[in-house]
């Protein structure tokens, strides 16, 4: 006797419901600021950097967030190269973009411009976040944190990529504190979330 | 198949008979080339497409090595029942995450290991309504001299596996007991293939020095 709609058919659908919600919050987001937008930056400098950090993102969720064909998810290695490299590539694009453009390395950024991104882009990236962690739920028996790890290093890769495209600082420090750090923190709420949310836990049926 | 009751969506399920303590997955192929793929794989492959009868050819080729496995790490049948019926309610909820061409099999595994670890660590504060009694394995028949022999010969196996740690226990466990390949396992524990083996060569290496008196005596036999 088969179901009237496929167990698989409502997987799918549910989780592109997921995906396209969570994404959803950072777009909207990107639009109550207003349409990106280079400010004093090279309009190069901008389209090089969110296009490395668009690849950045996509690599991330490629490794970290699909299980690719096993259903334990792929290998552990490649998840701990995802949350570990995710913050240490953000920062590479992004000193090899100030060398590439050497007046972006003149602007200057106060404390508050930091904290102010480090604010937006992690609510970027919550609902990115919140997105995979539904995709992954209940999914990993063997290493729930380290694929928290991953999870929270790509949503904050998507959030880091959709405050670039606003914010108009460019010196490398505030890149760091402002656009790079908040993956570090991300990664480690994921490893909270892998524990709670993507890890094994037992059932009971209901009586 | 081994379910008591059925509601709609959900199984009441009892355990299933004691597997022999050798068991080599059934694997059947087609075509030239085309690798062959285990029963429970297809069976699942069909059951995440919505054929609920399929649940039950899943539950018969996972359910007696999954049972075998918790027997022998809890030595309780009731927590072996339950951690049984657990890990084949999560296998259910999770039919519509299943990803086709993948192996049912390490993902069982894994998901028993876990649920099983997580027990142990409540075990102190578990209190079971079953009895506790340690499996002594399936009853074969009048064959007393034989069936004596390899029973003695399994307790001192059992003592063995029971010294090493537990890391080259379950590697050991899992690949001489449960039929699952290297690669299986090694996704099971969460680890490399090489970590694998050269956890499974220790416990053997162990087994070895410790049973060799067997081994040498079974090999004159042979001889």
């Amino acid at each position: 006797m088969a179901s009237p709609v496929a167990p698989r058919t409502e997987g799918v659908r549910r989780r592109a419901v997921a995906l396209a919600a969570g994404f959803a919050v950072p777009l909207a987001i990107s639009l109550a600021l207003g349409f990106p937008r280079a400010g004093g930056r090279p309009a190069a400098y901008v389209a090089t950097l969110a296009a490395s950090w668009l690849g950045v993102g996509l690599a991330a969720t490629w490794a970290g967030v699909s299980r690719g064909r096993s259903m334990l998810g792929r290998r552990a290695a490649w998840r701990l190269l995802v949350a570990a490299l995710t913050p240490a590539a953000l920062f590479a694009t992004a000193l090899a973009a100030a060398l590439a453009w050497p007046s972006t390395r003149d602007d200057e950024a106060g404390a508050l411009a930091h904290v102010v991104c480090v604010a937006v882009g992690m609510i970027c990236a919550l609902g990115p976040l919140a997105a995979f962690a539904a995709v992954r739920r209940s999914s990993d028996p063997v290493a729930p944190r380290l694929t928290g790890a991953a999870l929270g290093a790509a949503s904050g890769a998507w959030g880091a990529l959709f405050i670039e495209l606003h914010c108009v600082h460019t010196s490398v420090g505030h890149i760091v504190l402002g656009h790079v750090l908040p993956v570090v923190l991300l990664t480690l709420v994921g490893v909270l979330i892998g524990d709670r949310v993507v890890a094994i836990r037992p059932v009971r049926a209901a009586s | 198949m081994h379910v008591a009751a059925q509601a709609p969506g959900f199984y009441v399920l009892r355990a299933p008979p004691v597997p022999s303590p050798v068991v080599v997955p059934v694997r059947h192929g087609t075509s030239v080339g085309v690798p062959p793929r285990a029963e429970a794989d297809v069976a699942m492959e069909r059951y995440a497409r919505g054929d609920d009868a399929s649940f039950g050819m899943v539950y018969d080729a996972l359910a007696p090595r999954l049972y075998g496995y918790l027997l022998r790490q809890t030595r309780q049948r009731a927590r072996a029942d339950d951690l049984l019926q657990q890990t084949m309610l999560h296998i259910h909820r999770a039919r519509s995450t299943f990803i086709p061409g993948a192996d049912v099999a390490p993902w069982a595994f894994a998901i028993a290991r876990r649920l099983l670890v997580d027990s142990l660590r409540r075990g102190s504060r578990e209190v079971l309504s079953d009895d506790g009694e340690v499996d002594a394995g399936p009853d074969r028949g009048p064959m007393a001299d034989e069936v004596a022999q390899a029973r003695e010969l399994a307790i001192r196996v059992e003592r063995v596996l029971a010294k090493l740690p537990q890391s080259q226990r379950t590697a050991f466990e899992l690949i001489k007991n449960e039929g699952l390949s290297v690669a299986e396992a090694a996704e099971v524990l969460g680890t490399t293939v090489a970590a694998v083996k050269l956890r499974a060569h220790r416990a053997y290496e162990a087994l070895r020095g410790a049973l060799g008196d067997v081994l040498d005596g079974m090999e004159g036999r042979k001889s």
